[in-house]
């Protein structure tokens, strides 16, 4: 189960594993990005994501940060949220992507990293933006890293409690040895 | 003598569909994953192949079974066809042919385009070849049945919990 949460909050992030200031395409101050590696949710608003998408020495990023409007959830199995976890692997690959949840079964959100121009570009068709409505952000280093892109096809999660596109069990395969994929790339 | 069942393919690095290098443990991760080498973009044959495995797209995405498709062609000709085709799984490039001579997958009756001899095969995550497939004529490759079944296989024997737990 995923312990790495993650909210763009105003004010000092307490307790954080890693923050970065974010800035909206005017410039303007958005607050702070921050994850927290917890069993238990550090702050209102925050939300379970894959914690390979978190580098203490990550470059700063374009995101598209999508979140479910305030009391509105939808299943993880909804068939916009399948179809978009679809569209991401059909795509150009970002600099990471993750699901945002709070719980086993709800799809809450979604984080897209981006730092190359074209996938910049790519930011504002974000397929997550379908379901939810995106905010396209600009984080300060010190905060996001680079992932690999998933192998695919595979659009479930490994696990209910883990964000997609995580991409192992936490059991052991039959053998009795675990096999944990390292997928997590630092940054430039 | 190309890979046969058993053996443990080598663990490659070669540049996927998007220019990043990948590791084919890495894009393995945990997981049964069919491995297929084609010839090109431009062969018929590969063309009715790959409409068998966007089929199969469909119920691997769903299996936790990963697919690679790897060819001699460029990044930027993969990203292409890959997109063309509506395949979700990563292709990778072996444009400098290096893996090509090391599998012994040179298709050696065309000198033109000095392409991959087509082979699928089906992996476990240490890289063993569970099965094989021969895809120089086309009925040599596999049906989406027969790589169904390699994959149930392969599964049953991955995943402790196969037998669901009762109460």
């Amino acid at each position: 189960m995923s312990r790495c949460w993650l909210a763009l909050v105003d004010g000092e992030p307490v307790g954080a594993f890693a923050s970065a200031s974010v800035m909206d395409a005017a410039g303007k101050p958005q607050g702070t990005l921050a994850c927290w590696r917890r069993r238990a949710k550090p702050t209102r608003g925050a939300l379970r994501c894959d914690e390979r998408i978190i580098d203490r020495d990550g470059a700063e990023a374009s995101i598209s940060l999508v979140l479910a409007p305030p009391g509105i959830r939808l299943p993880f199995d909804d068939g916009a949220v399948q179809h978009a976890r679809r569209e991401v692997l059909a795509g150009i690959p970002f600099d990471a992507v993750s699901t945002l949840l709070r719980d086993d079964s709800h799809f809450e959100g979604s984080i897209t990293v981006a730092r190359s121009p074209r996938a910049t570009e790519w930011l504002a068709d974000d397929p997550f933006a379908r379901i939810f409505p995106a905010r396209l952000l600009h984080v300060g280093p010190g905060m996001l890293g680079s992932v690999d892109p998933p192998t695919g096809p595979t659009i479930e999660r490994y696990g209910s409690a883990n964000p997609w596109p995580w991409e192992h069990f936490e059991q052991p395969l039959a053998d009795g040895r675990g096999r944990n994929a390292r997928t997590a790339r630092k940054t430039e | 003598m190309p890979p046969q069942v058993g053996d443990t393919l080598p663990d490659f690095e070669l540049l996927d569909h998007a220019g990043n290098r990948r590791r084919l443990s890495g894009l393995i991760g945990g997981d049964p994953t069919v491995l297929q080498f084609f010839r090109g973009w431009w062969c018929p044959k590969e063309q009715a192949f790959f409409r068998r495995l966007v089929r199969l797209q469909a119920e691997a995405e769903v299996a936790y079974s990963r697919m690679i498709s790897v060819s001699t062609d460029p990044p930027p000709v993969s990203a292409a066809f890959r997109a063309g085709l509506g395949a979700r799984w990563t292709f990778l490039s072996d444009e400098s042919r290096e893996l090509q001579e090391r599998l012994y997958l040179r298709e050696t009756t065309d000198t033109l385009n000095d392409p991959y001899v087509p082979a699928v095969f089906v992996l476990d995550p240490e890289l063993r070849i569970h099965s094989a497939y021969n895809g120089y004529w086309f009925w040599g490759r596999p049906t989406e049945q027969e790589l169904a079944g390699d994959l149930r296989e392969l599964t049953r024997r991955l995943r402790a919990d196969w037998q669901a737990p009762t109460p």
